[in-house]
């Protein structure tokens, strides 16, 4: 199958899922089609981001064996741009989905408490200055990087490493922020200090998986050389430790709740644990943890490709199964899967994989202006 | 005598020249070969054909275990042998026994891997290896790269090994022997256990000697050792200057029921024991009279304890008949108030275990003055 075959079938199946989309809205109703919405919104920013930290994470620790790859992430983060009309079209969902928006909330104490954060102009404000921030970083760092390869300034390489360490710490309140508004607030009653954490630990999951499919399809292609097993063994070791350290954080937050049994706090649980709900928790606790940290644990499972490629795919589907479980039971109770949700699906995954298809022609396929890119390519492992 | 050969061994000057070295003298059909380098070569393992260490599966092994016997222990006592509710939560609060099987696997596991690589795999405690008796071992410590011809099943050509290393560019060639080292034996296991032994009797005795000797010394800080109001204690945080405080006035605490009778002759009519003979009142009231009254009373009621010898007083024999003949209402009293030297206990038993007291006690005056359908 040739690659233009490819991105016409992408195309059509984007055309099929947009109508389905579309027709989400009329005949299954408002919430559904922004619940919906807010599902992709969330995901696609957990992925985008993922993709900016592992760049930035790459600038700030001088890492030099994944020089190479880091090209792959910060075409990963080309995805940042394309949340900006994503991001608009959700400031619609607010009077449909958000707790705090419906009319008896005033009749809520916790709410009336909560007044000052959750209120739509500031609300408002608050994600144009995230997506601001985020559009503007991802300037910086790939933008940045890409201009690097033809001019071959070694400065560049220090402006990208003094930025990276400013960037960590916008990115920690804005995926907070994000966090809190876009997926607590919709049960805003609720709250959990660690949940900015607990969606940031998905997010480099899931975006660390995704440089290893695209690292390993560019490299099958040719188009890396000089890129080993050595360091795709590198990725695979990524991956499992942010796996362990998602499962030490969803495990936490879920601990705390269940022994404080504040009834504030501990409803939100009831919702995603009561009925059909607690099938999706079981298999988010398994799919999410044991399986990539049993599948990834021995030095061999993390030198075959095979493996590889089928780990970070499950990784990336269950990363959605998450937001799925976090953002689908404001529908009420049951699980809320059928041709909406297909459409959807429909829509976006070949939306996304052609807009990252298009960025993988981002610049030369490895930083070739980064001065330490020799030294990433003679990594070995010991 | 002639000592046994461990192997030839020659020097190369730097990590790449040891590892084209290797394929080249396997070339020749040496094919027991070990490396000796000052760091970890990379590549160095494929190039012997080492078998990847089983340590790996160990350790994994020994951490899962880990990670079972810390949740079947969280079960057992919390569950099992002294069920405890917390905070509202069934017995089998499994969340709350993740964070020590987490510490468990890791403990276990870390332990495996640092000890099963010392004593499984590396086979300690031994009394030395041959080659630190070469010339060679000090500059191999330090910058050279050392490759050795083990002799295989059926001894080592020493000329063509040496011929084999000197054609792969190794340089100080050397034909280590091997010394014959004494093995840990019985003995040295004895000594090694006595002495571990040894010291912990030292340590111990040494220890108790102190504290004897220097009574104020505290050898550990114990959760006693912290400021807190005792009970009987003098304090200057309150007016009163005392630690202990009266209830404000017109309040009683929440537990507290007044005994309804003026004195023992009154209590007799006023008051009823209002439990039922039951066994468990029976149990109830057996155990709250081992523990408050047979230290006195003898634990058949007697009043001749071993108290009596060391206090010389002179308890109520409360199977007399004078006990016998009074009413349930009048030993409520005086439990509750005291009676002659004996104190009073109404801060120390429940109401309720006053009543099942008194059932007890009556049920050992039967036991002792059986009426003859009793027995049949």
């Amino acid at each position: 199958m040739s690659a233009a075959s490819v991105r016409r079938g992408l195309w059509a199946l984007a055309a099929l899922g947009g109508g389905g989309v579309a027709a989400t809205y009329f005949l299954a109703g408002a919430q559904r089609f922004w619940v919906n919405w807010l599902l992709w919104f969330v995901f696609g920013t957990c992925l985008a981001l993922g993709a900016l930290f592992l760049v930035a994470l790459q600038h700030m620790t001088g890492a030099r064996w994944s020089v190479p790859l880091r090209r792959a992430a910060e075409r990963i983060g080309a995805l940042t741009p394309w949340l900006v009309p994503v991001a608009i079209v959700a400031l619609f969902s607010l009077p449909v989905v958000f707790s705090w928006t419906q009319p008896d909330a005033a009749s809520l104490t916790p709410l009336v408490l909560k007044e000052h954060w959750l209120n739509r102009p500031f609300f408002i404000i608050r994600l144009a200055v995230c997506v601001t921030l985020w559009v503007v970083s991802y300037v910086v760092l790939v933008r940045g990087s890409v201009r690097q390869d033809e001019t071959k300034d070694p400065h560049a390489t220090v402006r990208l490493r003094r930025f990276s360490p400013v960037f960590m710490i916008l990115l920690a309140l804005t995926i907070t922020d994000f966090a809190f508004d876009w997926v607590s607030s919709l049960e805003a009653t609720w709250y959990s200090d660690i949940f900015g954490v607990y969606l940031f630990a998905g997010a480099v999951t899931t975006a660390i998986a995704a440089v290893l499919l695209a690292v390993m399809h560019l490299q099958r292609a040719g188009r890396l050389p000089g890129v080993t097993r050595d360091h795709v063994y590198n990725l695979g070791g990524l991956l499992f430790g942010f796996t362990i350290f998602w499962a030490y954080i969803a495990f936490s937050q879920y601990l705390l709740q269940w022994y404080a049994d504040l009834p504030e706090e501990v409803f939100w649980f009831q919702q995603r644990l009561s009925g059909a709900m607690e099938y999706v928790f079981i298999v988010l606790g398994v799919g999410h943890f044991f399986v990539p940290f049993l599948a990834l644990m021995s030095r061999d499972d993390k030198k075959s490709w095979t493996r590889l490629r089928w780990v970070a795919v499950w990784v990336i589907f269950m990363e959605f199964v998450d937001v799925f479980w976090l953002i689908s039971p404001v529908l009420g109770p049951g699980i809320h899967l059928g041709w909406p949700e297909l459409s959807f699906a429909a829509f976006f995954v070949p939306a996304g994989l052609l807009v990252l298809g298009r960025a993988m022609r981002l610049g030369d396929d490895m930083p070739t202006g980064d001065p330490f890119l020799q030294a990433g390519l003679d990594f070995h492992l010991p | 005598m002639l000592e046994p050969l461990f192997g030839v061994l020659a020097l190369f000057p730097t990590a790449d020249d040891l590892l084209k070295a290797i394929p080249e003298v396997k070339k020749r059909g040496f094919t027991k070969l070990e490396a000796y380098t000052p760091y970890p070569v990379h590549g160095i393992d494929e190039a012997l054909d080492l078998p990847k260490s089983k340590l790996g599966v160990l350790v994994f092994l020994m951490a899962s275990l880990g990670a079972i016997s810390m949740f079947l222990f969280e079960w057992w006592t919390s569950t099992v042998s002294y069920p405890l509710l917390t905070a509202g939560k069934a017995y089998n609060g499994w969340p709350a026994w993740v964070p020590p099987m987490l510490e468990g696997t890791i403990l276990v596991g870390t332990f495996t891997a640092a000890l099963g690589m010392l004593f499984v795999f590396n086979r300690l405690p031994f009394f030395g290896n041959p080659m630190l008796r070469s010339k060679a071992i000090d500059r191999i410590t330090r910058e050279k790269f050392a490759l050795v011809i083990r002799p295989g099943a059926g001894g080592l050509d020493t000329g063509g090994a040496i011929a084999a290393l000197k054609a792969a560019g190794g340089e100080d060639i050397e034909v280590v022997q091997a010394p014959r080292y004494s093995k840990a034996g019985l003995a040295w296991w004895s000594k090694a256990i006595g002495a571990v032994g040894a010291a912990c009797v030292v340590a111990g005795y040494g220890t108790a000697w102190v504290i004897r000797t220097f009574p104020t010394t505290r050898p550990m800080v114990e959760m006693e050792d912290q400021p807190r109001l005792d009970a009987q204690a003098a304090d200057t945080f309150f007016a009163s200057g005392r630690g202990m405080q009266l209830p404000p006035d017109g309040t009683v605490p929440r537990t507290f029921m007044p005994i309804l009778a003026a004195g023992p002759g009154d209590g007799g009519k006023a008051l009823m024991n209002p439990l039922p003979v039951t066994d468990s009142v029976l149990e109830r009231g057996r155990t709250q009279f081992d523990i408050h009254c047979a230290v006195c009373h003898d634990r058949l009621g007697t009043g001749k304890a071993w108290l009596d010898s060391t206090y010389k007083a002179q308890p109520t024999d409360l199977q007399s008949s004078t006990v016998r003949d009074a009413s349930d209402g009048y030993l409520y009293w005086v439990i509750s108030r005291g009676f002659a030297s004996m104190p009073a206990y109404a801060a120390d038993i429940s109401p309720d275990d006053r009543w099942a007291i008194i059932r007890y006690v009556r049920a050992l005056q039967r036991s002792q003055d059986a009426p003859m359908r009793d027995v049949k």
